[in-house]
């Protein structure tokens, strides 16, 4: 296992404080969206956000640079305090998430968390990788956990 | 996971998608928002008033990291936003920015605000900046006599200018 990363930049590089509370707004986003638009609809908005606002991400995998994917894993999951693990290898990044600390908050927040709250990795993932030589796969393990997978497309 | 951090720029495809089906199902977002920030607020500005929305912004500054200014006084609570963290990572993005994403914030607040009985002016100023100016009166006549004084006054639902 290798998990030092190059020392290029991520094109979202946050720091400061962290708002749990949008994780919030995010999972009403979702019933919202779904209720009123289909469950279609919402999955295009995700879509979109991997591919335009992720677009800096896919160039990246687009050359061969899974790396960056990585540290953008890394860097958000540890500002949110989740639990997780993480390989990297020059064609393969898995990442294990045992506590997803965005689904503990919503359900904290509201009780019971949208069974769409997680299509946001799924889908936005998937867009990221649409077109380029790779693919990510996201598995759902159980509650606030899954497993997020990015390969060489076979 | 779409992270707290890029939450805005989710936020601004989302209000794109909707500015496209028209000015309604904006506006039915900005309300479910609203319910939504509820949770944090309703009970709060109704037992503390003018005090429980100055608490509410001032934990808002700090978790959000937002450059902004909280005068509180007797009658009236003033917000002056110097930086907008939300507008400014909607403008710092490989997406384009919704052009009116600045009204959101006035879509979700004013409904709470009329429903806990205080009065509230919103001066966007200029949506290209990242920085507004919020006003809330106890007094309606006050709140009138401010709305003149606005560059670029917001309205919401049940508030139509």
């Amino acid at each position: 296992m290798n998990n030092t990363l190059s020392e290029k930049t991520l094109r979202y590089n946050d720091k400061g404080n962290v708002h749990m509370d949008f994780h919030g707004a995010t999972n009403t986003t979702i019933e919202f969206i779904i209720k009123k638009y289909g469950v279609n609809i919402m999955n295009d908005i995700f879509k979109k956000v991997g591919n335009n606002v992720y677009a800096d991400i896919k160039k990246h995998i687009q050359s061969g640079n899974i790396e960056m994917l990585a540290k953008h894993w890394k860097h958000f999951f540890d500002r949110e305090g989740a639990d997780y693990s993480i390989s990297i290898e020059k064609d393969e990044i898995i990442l294990t998430v045992k506590r997803c600390t965005a689904y503990e908050h919503v359900k904290k927040l509201v009780g019971a968390v949208s069974p769409n709250f997680c299509d946001q990795t799924i889908k936005t993932n998937e867009a990221i990788a649409e077109g380029t030589p790779y693919e990510i796969t996201t598995e759902i393990l159980g509650e606030a956990s899954c497993k997020q997978i990015i390969r060489k497309r076979l | 996971m779409i992270p707290s951090d890029h939450f805005t720029r989710f936020y601004n495809e989302v209000f794109k998608f909707l500015e496209k089906q028209g000015e309604e199902d904006l506006e039915n977002y900005w309300l479910e928002i609203s319910k939504n920030q509820e949770k944090h607020t309703l009970k709060l500005f109704k037992e503390k008033g003018l005090a429980g929305m100055y608490e509410y912004w001032d934990h808002i500054r700090i978790e959000e990291n937002c450059d902004l200014d909280l005068k509180l006084e007797p009658n009236k609570l003033e917000l002056k936003m110097n930086v907008c963290p939300s507008l400014s990572k909607v403008q710092d993005n490989d997406a384009e920015p919704m052009k009116r994403y600045c009204d959101h914030c006035a879509g979700w607040i004013g409904p709470i605000i009329d429903k806990v009985g205080y009065h509230l002016v919103y001066d966007v100023i200029d949506r290209k900046k990242p920085q507004c100016v919020l006003k809330i009166f106890k007094d309606k006549e006050e709140s009138l006599k401010e709305e003149k004084n606005a560059k670029l006054l917001m309205g919401w639902p049940g508030k139509e200018l």
